[in-house]
């Protein structure tokens, strides 16, 4: 079970219903390793933690939270 | 599919290829009295070279035919970035793969002791790093349809 949980799907939604692939490609992986992120099968690091953060503007805190 | 799933995927037909041509070659070559000589080992040697470039060719053919076949199948261009999460299941399945060949090392050692010859401990040493080899991207796949 994952321990980390994420809002990117819905930050994606509010960011003009961008695509995995348009997320994927700004922060420099492939789809389906944000497909993994998404689903919870990945844990990604804190770097690109950090980018997908800043790609929607946003704290890292919106995008992922931990549980404890 | 990403690129290291591709790979793993090549990797396991060209190393099913290559061990059936390995074991008929050389269990062919053994039939023959081949490696009854005093010189069986050379003679195991230059015939193992002679398949590694061949199984070259093979490894080769075998990407760029999985290759054009996933872009046909999938109908767009297939992705060939590598990241952190290929990185990741790179070094998984290579510890599998290690465990493997180390025990099996061990093995081959034991056997020896035991009293095998030379060129039976050689044939096993190749087909431990081709099974070592197939260990590692049989857990690559497996990997990457788990975390898919």
């Amino acid at each position: 079970m994952a321990q980390i949980e994420n809002r990117i799907r819905r930050l994606r939604f509010d960011a003009g219903e961008m695509t995995q692939k348009e997320l994927a490609d700004r922060v420099g992986v492939t789809r389906q390793t944000i497909l993994a992120i998404e689903n919870g099968k990945y844990s990604p690091t804190l770097e690109l933690a950090f980018r997908i953060a800043r790609t929607f503007n946003v704290g890292i805190d919106d995008v992922f939270t931990f549980l404890e | 599919m990403p690129v290291g799933e591709r790979e793993s995927l090549t990797g396991l037909i060209s190393m099913l290829l290559v061990m059936i041509l390995f074991a008929w070659r050389l269990n062919g070559l053994h039939a023959a009295g081949a490696f009854d000589g005093a010189d069986a080992l050379q003679v195991w040697a230059r015939a193992v070279l002679i398949l590694i470039g061949v199984s070259i060719g093979i490894a080769i053919v075998v990407h760029v035919a999985v290759h054009l076949l996933l872009s046909v199948l999938t109908g767009d261009d297939l992705d060939e970035r590598r990241d952190e999460r290929d990185h990741l299941i790179e070094r998984r399945a290579l510890t599998w793969g290690w465990y493997l060949l180390s025990f099996g090392i061990l093995g081959i050692v034991v056997d020896l002791a035991l009293g095998a010859s030379g060129l039976r401990a050689l044939n096993l040493m190749i087909a431990l790093c081709a099974g070592s080899e197939a260990l590692k991207d049989a857990v690559k796949l497996w990997l990457y349809r788990r975390e898919a």
